[in-house]
């Protein structure tokens, strides 16, 4: 398309545009970051890794303010008692994964149906990456709680980490299924909202955080929704 | 063949947007013209392995996109422009290319040169490290053009690749597409049949899901003869030919 000036004057032997694309190519390269190439040997697909460090709630700013109002919670959880930690964690991790990968959270989505690439891959590399990082927030907070002596590092496993995952299983489910990261918000939150408000109406207390024989339905209904995601993006099916 | 479609349909709920449609073409231009809701996008949407078919056979680079492996290769050699282009606005346009090129699965280390290589081509050079945010509707599409060939790719699909263009750059893209067209299979889906007559060794018309053309434009022109509605030869030959396919 293009043909830039003193292009056609130039002697028969001479590839002025080749040169040019070189000189342009090593000018325009973009040096990827370590993240993105670690994630690049790991995956064996710098695509891939390309796909994860874009991944909109693992972005600084989305990181910096869940470390900013887990602190919060933290703080709060010392001064009044109240595991507030624990009750905001696993929704705010909700939300990190529902707007982790989709239509209108992605806005070259449509246009990354058609690539190699599997969306497949990146939706769970992504749900994976959101997970390790909340599993990071929540091993941290385990590590300050028995470093101040206060013995809340089961209270942060089961409070946390095990509801985490069943709830953000969820998020995710209904955001593949709808197509839609702020229905996947919502279902995440709202599931994660009646099992605390359940619990307390029945019991007085929050055992949804501390009773640890809730471990295997959680994590079963946490299975559930991770299979119906993975049946939602499978491959569609052309015919031949 | 390149595409070897026979019998393809696609529904949406009670709409039929794709109702039967039997086509092959081999390297060079295809132009599918047609009017709003002919069933172009979901056409060349199935094209693109986007959109699964409803029923019929379609085999694209002589492999089933509806098996895994094949689509995987199809996939690394397919170029695709969406009517809609949703881009990232922090992205610079050499990032955006990049990022498609990687999901092209191109060699990381072919990618630098292939990026810069469709930038130029793209007529984007001097943009090529500005944020997408800043660019307006015309080099939006460029952009996207850019993405649609930066893995030189054997079947390129663009749909309504010259809207927003100003009308020396369609020029330029007319000849763009008639080179890209000397080796790989090149579909166009537009309602401007200027670009159709100046750039398409083949076009066919869609109307209701259906193909009512197939041929040249020189025989779409023909078909045009003594018809008084459009203002060129094409257009006439564009209107006779829908006249008689509603009647």
């Amino acid at each position: 398309m293009m043909q830039r000036p003193g292009w056609d004057t130039a002697p028969p032997d001479v590839d002025l545009r080749g040169v040019w694309t070189a000189v342009a190519a090593q000018v325009w390269r973009r040096r990827p970051g370590p993240a993105e190439r670690l994630a690049a040997r790991l995956l064996r697909s710098p695509g891939l890794a390309r796909a994860l460090v874009t991944t909109p709630s693992l972005l600084l700013g989305w990181v910096i303010a869940s470390v900013a109002v887990l602190a919060a919670g933290a703080a709060a959880t010392l001064e009044t008692g109240t595991p507030y930690v624990a009750l905001l964690a696993p929704a705010f991790a909700a939300a990190g994964i529902a707007y982790a990968y989709g239509p209108g959270i992605d806005p070259a989505w449509d246009l990354s149906q058609s690539m190699a690439v599997s969306h497949r891959m990146v939706l769970l590399v992504r749900a994976l990456a959101v997970f390790a990082l909340n599993a990071a927030f929540g091993l941290a907070a385990t590590a300050a709680s028995v470093l101040a002596g206060s013995g809340t590092a089961a209270a942060v496993t089961f409070g946390w980490l095990i509801p985490m995952t069943a709830v953000c299983a969820l998020a995710l489910a209904a955001a593949t299924l709808a197509r839609s990261a702020n229905v996947g918000v919502v279902a995440g939150m709202a599931g994660w909202g009646i099992a605390v408000l359940a619990g307390g109406a029945t019991a007085g207390r929050f055992p949804v955080l501390t009773d640890s024989a809730l471990i295997l339905p959680c994590l079963a209904f946490a299975a559930c929704c991770a299979l119906i995601a993975f049946y939602a993006t499978r491959s569609p099916r052309g015919t031949s | 063949m390149n595409i070897e479609i026979a019998g393809l349909t696609r529904r949406f709920g009670r709409n039929q947007a794709v109702a039967g449609v039997d086509l092959e073409a081999g390297p060079g231009v295809f132009g599918l013209l047609g009017p709003n809701g002919a069933g172009k996008t979901s056409l060349l949407r199935m094209m693109a392995t986007v959109l699964p078919p409803s029923s019929g056979r379609l085999r694209l680079l002589d492999r089933d996109p509806g098996r895994y492996g094949p689509r995987r290769e199809i996939r690394r050699r397919l170029g695709y422009l969406p009517q809609n282009l949703g881009y990232y606005p922090s992205f610079t346009v050499v990032e955006f290319v990049e990022y498609f090129a990687l999901l092209k699965e191109m060699p990381a280390a072919r990618v630098p040169a292939a990026v810069a290589a469709a930038v130029e081509r793209a007529d984007l050079g001097d943009k090529a490290k500005a944020k997408l945010r800043t660019l307006s509707g015309g080099m939006l599409r460029r952009v996207g053009i850019a993405q649609a060939i930066v893995n030189e790719p054997d079947l390129l699909l663009l749909d309504e690749p010259t809207a927003g263009l100003d009308p020396e750059q369609r020029v330029a893209f007319r000849s763009l597409l008639r080179d890209l067209g000397q080796r790989a299979t090149v579909v166009v889906s537009t309602h401007l049949v200027e670009d159709v007559g100046a750039a398409c060794t083949e076009v066919a018309l869609m109307n209701q899901g259906k193909i009512v053309f197939y041929g040249t434009p020189e025989q779409l022109t023909a078909r045009g003869e003594g018809h008084g509605v459009g203002d060129a030869p094409l257009e006439r030959g564009y209107s006779a030919v829908l006249t008689q396919a509603r009647s």
